[in-house]
């Protein structure tokens, strides 16, 4: 009989000790964080500073032991798997897969750019993976149907050119602009961009009138007849939207063409200024007004490295120039810190408590890229926008960006019109 | 057995190791992708094999497919089969346009293939399309996102495609294109009608394409234009049938294994090396095997049809 009440003891006590082992949460010696990288092809000069802004996040908190996981209590290391798509959209659509289905990793992290971000999408959501995203802005990516992505980097294309449609509307009429145009690359980056600020003015009854509305080819390398047209319609104000190629060629061929519009906007000066004096060269910027990202603005982060801190560890982990510091080395750091602060809050690492812990920061966070705000029902970014500059002369054959709107953050007084 | 019941059962076996790998493999996407360039490269064996016609913007009927697929979608409501005819009609309908070019042979073919393929890509990302194509701006069909259905499907096109360029390889048409390719003036004086056998299989080859690039736009349901009208498609395929064997029934299937399967091995892994592995097993083909990979099984002795 002892023996029995033994045995019935010991079976009762297995039976427990197999539940508590059951209910524990296996802790994994690393989190597998997976991502993508262009290092050849059209978008590795956007995609390759995020990947190392990235890696060079993963790094340091490897260095420190690992990243600090809520759920498990505890610091645990990251390996970061990381494939190059070379650009190619078929690639990357396999690698995302591959990341998911082979690799298994915990967090899944888009390459740049909407375009290989794009592929990601139906792959992520039929995975049910949160896609971090660093900075595929397209607008389509975000609606409320879709929990299974959240933009980190920088604001949805519809909200990236909010201060210039403000400046104008704000601002043009004080200065005495009344027609403006509009000149785009027919991508969806510059393309959307274009459709808000033609709405907005149309919609600000502030009697200013879109003289210029034209689109071209992203692949658009020559405009000399296009400055023409622009200046045949007697604009006030002048708004080139492209990438950095378009804008180059622009603002050389403008040069070149000696037709000078009073009130100019490009936005990659500030964003490259160091390749644009190279290329377009310093005169060609003269009172040029641009976008003022986060690598100029020097954002007070409230946790992390600051820019000059960020600047000096990237020339010492990339040294000799090799990878060039900009706004996108900004933003994929940035996203290593926007992840950190998620994974030291969520509850658990289900996929959507992580994107719940994200969107939880939103407007209070303060990163480097500025203030970190996330519309809770798309996962679009809709902070860290970007205050319009202008690049003055300074000294003998220098430049100097002043910040001229927003005006709370205005730095300086801007020339108009252009001499 | 006979002839063409034996290339039939060959043909097969490609088809049914796609159907089958995704139960022990599970990045079907990868998959998908092999089944994609298996199918593109039999469209090229058909109009370059067939008859001698590079065709360099053969992207542009991909795409075509890829928008036709989605306009019917999104404007005419249709089911994705019924879309996947209208990929075809796009594709069949762009390929009409562009018989013209059929005045040129050669590289200026070539070229002004590339430019119309080009041509189509800014036509469709024009904004002032917005409406239609949605401009550059992308296409989002996630109603009908379903990955096993159009593998599944992807499986039957290019079952379909590999009976294609059987009934070509075993017919008289097939020979008759292979007349005009040899020496058209000779064919038209045997009584080929050279005019319009080489406009069927440009429509041949233009549906097979339209089709693919539908099924691709089912599969991904997000995409730019960029996506796919991608230059990558077509060299893709190119390289991959004249490296397999041009006129063969197995010949870009193997292609495609051996060139995509080393791609994916080691061409993103470290791209330098697949830059440097890829050009020297190009060149060593040119310069020492021309007629591919199959001619080279056929010399020690195994026939591949």
């Amino acid at each position: 009989m002892a023996m029995r009440k033994i045995f019935f003891i010991f079976f009762v006590a297995s039976l427990v000790a197999v539940a508590c082992r059951a209910g524990a949460t296996e802790v994994p010696k690393q989190i597998k964080i997976g991502t993508l990288y262009a290092s050849s092809g059209t978008f590795a000069p956007l995609s390759m500073p995020v990947h190392y802004g990235l890696k060079l996040w993963v790094d340091r908190m490897n260095a420190e032991g690992g990243v600090y996981i809520k759920a498990y209590g505890k610091r645990i290391p990251i390996k970061l798997i990381s494939y190059d798509d070379q650009s190619n959209t078929a690639t990357a659509a396999s690698l995302y897969d591959q990341l998911i289905t082979q690799d298994k990793v915990n967090i899944l992290i888009a390459d740049a750019g909407s375009v290989l971000t794009s592929v990601a999408l139906p792959i992520a959501r039929e995975h049910k993976m949160l896609l971090i995203d660093p900075i595929g802005i397209g607008a389509p990516f975000f609606t409320p149907d879709s929990p299974y992505i959240v933009l980190i980097g920088g604001p949805v294309s519809t909200i990236w050119c909010k201060n210039i449609h403000e400046f104008i509307t704000d601002e043009g009429p004080k200065l005495g602009i009344k027609r403006v145009a509009i000149l785009y690359s027919t991508n969806d980056f510059t393309g959307t961009q274009a459709n808000t600020i033609r709405k907005a003015i149309e919609k600000s009854r502030t009697g200013i009138k879109v003289v210029y509305d034209q689109g071209v080819p992203t692949s658009t390398t020559s405009y000399t007849v296009i400055i023409n047209g622009i200046k045949a319609a007697k604009p006030d104000a002048v708004i080139e939207l492209g990438y950095p190629i378009n804008d180059i060629s622009f603002l050389r061929n403008l040069r070149e063409s000696g037709v000078k519009f009073k009130w100019l906007f490009t936005s990659y000066p500030g964003m490259e200024t160091e390749h644009f004096e190279k290329t377009v060269g310093v005169k060609g910027l003269y009172y040029v007004y641009t976008d003022m990202p986060a690598s100029i603005m020097n954002y007070k982060a409230a946790f992390g490295m600051s820019l000059p801190e960020f600047h000096a560890a990237w020339n010492k982990q990339y040294p000799g120039g090799k990878v060039g510091f900009d706004f996108n080395s900004v933003v994929g750091y940035t996203t290593g810190l926007v992840l950190e602060k998620a994974l030291g809050s969520a509850a658990s690492m289900d996929q959507l408590a992580l994107r719940q812990a994200i969107v939880g920061l939103s407007g209070k966070l303060k990163t480097l890229d500025g203030t970190f705000a996330v519309d809770p029902k798309t996962g679009a970014q809709i902070g860290e926008t970007m205050p319009i500059g202008q690049i003055l002369p300074s000294g003998k054959d220098g430049i100097k960006l002043i910040v001229v709107y927003p005006k709370q953050l205005a730095t300086g007084k801007l020339v108009y019109p252009a001499p | 057995m006979p002839r063409t019941m034996r290339h039939i059962l060959v043909a097969l076996v490609p088809v049914a190791a796609m159907a089958l790998l995704p139960l022990v493999y599970s990045n079907q996407l990868l998959l998908f992708n092999f089944v994609v360039f298996m199918i593109l490269a039999q469209g090229i064996n058909v109009i370059y094999g067939f008859t001698g016609y590079l065709p360099f913007g053969y992207f542009g009927f991909f795409g075509a497919g890829a928008y036709g697929f989605a306009i019917s979608i999104m404007h005419l409501r249709m089911t994705p089969l019924p879309a996947l005819g209208m990929a075809a009609i796009a594709a069949v309908v762009l390929a009409l346009v562009l018989v013209p070019l059929f005045r040129l042979s050669g590289a200026y073919f070539a070229i002004a293939n590339l430019a119309a393929g080009l041509a189509v890509y800014q036509v469709v990302s024009n904004p002032s399309l917005d409406n239609i194509t949605k401009g550059p701006y992308g296409i989002s069909l996630p109603a009908v996102f379903d990955p096993n259905f159009s593998y599944g499907i992807a499986l039957v096109l290019l079952a379909a495609t590999m009976m294609t360029v059987i009934y070509l390889r075993n017919s008289k048409f097939g020979l008759s294109l292979q007349a005009i390719r040899d020496d058209a003036v000779s064919a038209a004086m045997a009584g080929v009608n050279v005019v319009r056998l080489r406009v069927m299989a440009w429509l041949l080859s233009a549906v097979i394409a339209g089709l693919v690039g539908g099924v691709f736009a089912w599969y991904i349901s997000v995409f730019y234009p960029q996506t796919v009208f991608s230059l990558d498609f077509s060299i893709f395929a190119i390289v991959f049938a004249l490296f397999g064997g041009m006129t063969t029934i197995l010949g870009p299937i193997i292609g495609v294994v051996i060139l995509y399967g080393i791609y994916n091995l080691i061409g993103i892994s470290t791209p330098q090396y697949f830059e440097l592995v890829y050009g020297l097993l190009i060149m060593g083909l040119v310069l020492f095997q021309p007629n591919g990979v199959v001619a080279l099984f056929k010399r020690w002795g195994i026939d591949v049809p």
